[in-house]
């Protein structure tokens, strides 16, 4: 990308989402109701894509996003622009907080561009650091869905993975680099039926795509299925580890891990804010595990930072991108 | 053979229940008005179930943010921590954090037996208990206790609990025990789980229910649970259709009623009568009696497809009993 160099070493990236900042989620719930149409939505919603990248720009971070303020969540927010779903009804979390789970009641087709608009403004933005294009992937688009329509969860998981390939088509022609799918509901089901039907979907999705090609799974008991997706056809996985206190990287080592490692080094459930020295020593650990070379690691959050205030989200992205510097130093 | 038809566990909240929470959490409700209106969105659940005939109701369980939660409120030396993950489920629990030997402060149950028992009428009500092995191994263990001794002090609240709620008027108690269908789960919390179920349900063993759902559970585990002494042993039929089938053709449910978690909680689409019945044709010749319920609680899905659910499970039962010649039980028999 002109105008900023990656560095070679350790990159520091993000896994996507931010805190929303205001006005962000007013925007949404205007647009949702009414209020707002698409375009003008859009035009407001740059406000706070500016502030998100301004904050990764500052903490250092070398491969950012844009902080997906447009999101509500990260399945709505797509079965809201895909043809072939309704908005569902709401659906606990937790606690007394709810999620409209979309419901598929006709066949899906992919029908107008989902997030490139934002990609293209954040990059504009981004003083030439590479902004990272993401999007749910279909096995979580799936599971995190009803469906009325297909009933067969293969025929649904492919056609779903076209949908996400037009889209990516689409930001790769705007001239994207860096692609991740994001595939959090694949580590709650770990059996080897499952990441085999996602692999199949993947196929769909990355086959031939002149992008690094990057899965963010987090959570879950991944450890399981392991051996079930090292032949991924993606070039970087991108996993939560420090809050599972790095307990994978054995099993990585011991499977012969050969990709690239989105390496989570800061807990996304915690306002505890990691230091330098304790990030700079999770790399440290990794690199005395010997079984991955520094060039292939990316240095990064567990997941995405939106739960947390922004001023934590800030200062962890800071701190890794300190503790970064430092390891390319001494590996 | 006998079968009747039976809801597991918790609702999901109504429009007006979810509001009354939120006012309550905001601190803006006037004194009891969070209470009537749980109460009423209670009413409709147990309306819905007795509209489709069971004779065996759950009030909905819709002021419970999760299985564990009352009870951790309930109890002295127990508080909750962030939170995780609820199995495959895009739902999340707080986690119990035990700081000491768990001591009850008030019982849970037996107010609400008494408080919706006349509701239920002519049906009776189901008291629905965290099994003590899930308990303890989906909580964070600070109590200095090992995790056996921490489910095994679990258990004997829970047996003042469910004696409690038997005195109160439930003819059921369900022991709900997911995490033996858990990846992780071995035939040593199988064991454990059977041994402390025995000491919860002594003295009203035919008035007990364990229930494992969200998978099929290993064989060994499946076998183990199988010494227990409670009447009724449920699985989750639907989430596994095929390793399910095997499990209740190779192992069966030896002494114990099968409760079949046949109608999917999991997804709205309506359950086919024939995925039900072949699991009644793999068992009818070794029971006299089988219960259809959901496969999990109802909670994971919307309010309105909920009440969907009910209503097919009544529908089924109702059909395959008249088809196949079971001697239905139902309230309107």
């Amino acid at each position: 990308m002109a105008g900023y160099e990656v560095p070679r070493k350790f990159p520091t990236t993000v896994v996507g989402s931010y805190p929303k900042i205001p006005p962000a989620m007013d925007l949404i719930k205007k647009r949702r109701s009414g209020d707002l149409t698409e375009e003008e939505f859009r035009k407001l919603i740059k406000e706070p894509i500016s502030e998100a990248v301004k904050d990764q720009i500052e903490a250092g971070i070398d491969i950012i996003s844009d902080g997906e303020q447009s999101r509500e969540d990260m399945v709505v927010y797509f079965a809201e622009r895909v043809q072939g779903y309704r908005p569902g009804d709401w659906v606990r979390i937790f606690d007394n907080v709810y999620f409209r789970k979309p419901i598929i009641v006709g066949e899906l087709r992919w029908i107008r561009e989902m997030i490139v608009e934002d990609w293209i403004y954040a990059t504009s933005i981004s003083m030439g650091r590479p902004v990272k294009g993401i999007i749910t992937g279909p096995y979580t688009m799936m599971e995190w869905s009803f469906d009325l329509k297909y009933g067969d969860r293969r025929e649904l998981i492919i056609e779903l993975a076209k949908i996400i390939r037009k889209e990516i088509d689409e930001l790769v022609a705007r001239g994207a680099r860096y692609i991740q799918v994001d595939e959090p509901a694949l580590s709650t089901r770990p059996w080897r039926e499952e990441a085999e039907l996602l692999k199949e979907a993947l196929d769909v999705i990355f086959k031939g795509l002149d992008a690094k090609r990057i899965v963010h799974i987090c959570y879950g008991r991944l450890e399981k299925i392991i051996p079930y997706i090292l032949d991924y056809p993606v070039d970087q996985f991108d996993l939560e580890l420090k809050n599972s206190n790095f307990r994978l990287l054995p099993y990585l080592k011991e499977y012969g891990y050969d990709k690239e490692l989105g390496y989570g080094v800061v807990d996304v459930h915690s306002l505890q804010i990691e230091t330098v020295e304790e990030i700079k020593g999770y790399i440290d650990m990794l690199m005395k595990m010997d079984f991955i070379a520094p060039e292939k690691v990316y240095v990064d959050p567990d997941c995405g930072l939106k739960r947390l205030p922004r001023s934590v989200a800030k200062a962890k992205m800071k701190n890794l991108a300190e503790a970064a510097k430092l390891a390319r130093r001494e590996w | 053979m006998k079968i009747w038809g039976m809801i597991l566990g918790g609702f999901p909240r109504s429009r007006y229940a979810r509001y009354a929470l939120r006012d309550r959490e905001r601190g803006v409700t006037p004194f009891a008005e969070d209470v009537e209106a749980i109460d009423r969105a209670s009413a409709q659940i147990i309306g819905a179930q007795l509209a489709a005939g069971f004779p065996v109701v759950v009030d909905g369980m819709i002021d419970w943010h999760d299985i564990f939660r009352p009870f951790v409120d309930a109890w002295r030396n127990t508080t909750v921590d962030g939170l995780l993950r609820y199995f495959d489920n895009n739902f999340f629990y707080r986690i119990p954090v035990f700081t000491g030997e768990p001591d009850p402060r008030e019982y849970v149950l037996p107010r609400r037996i008494l408080r919706f028992k006349e509701i239920a009428d002519p049906a009776s009500l189901k008291a629905v208990l965290p099994g003590p092995v899930s308990f303890a191994y989906m909580s964070k263990n600070n109590s200095g206790l090992s995790n056996e001794e921490l489910a095994e002090k679990i258990a004997y609240i829970l047996r003042d609990e469910a004696r409690k709620a038997i005195d109160s008027g439930a003819s059921l108690i369900q022991i709900d025990e997911p995490f033996l269908a858990d990846i992780d789960a071995t035939r040593d919390h199988a064991r454990l789980a059977a041994e402390l179920v025995d000491k919860i349900v002594e003295g009203v063993e035919d008035k007990s229910i364990v229930s494992i759902y969200f998978n099929i559970p290993e064989s060994s585990v499946f076998e183990e649970l199988l010494n227990t002494r409670a009447k009724y042993i449920m699985i989750d039929v639907v989430d596994a259709p095929v390793r399910a089938e095997s499990l209740v053709k190779n192992i069966g449910f030896g002494d114990h009623t099968p409760v079949l978690g046949a109608i999917d909680s999991r997804r709205i689409i309506d359950d086919k009568p024939s995925f039900v019945e072949n699991f009644l044709k793999a068992i009818e010749s070794s029971v006299d009696e089988v219960v259809v319920t959901t496969s999990t609680w109802l909670d994971l899905i919307p309010f309105r497809y909920a009440l969907r659910k009910v209503y097919v499970l009544g529908r089924i039962v109702e059909e395959l009993a008249g088809r196949n010649g079971y001697d239905l039980y139902s309230i309107w028999r």
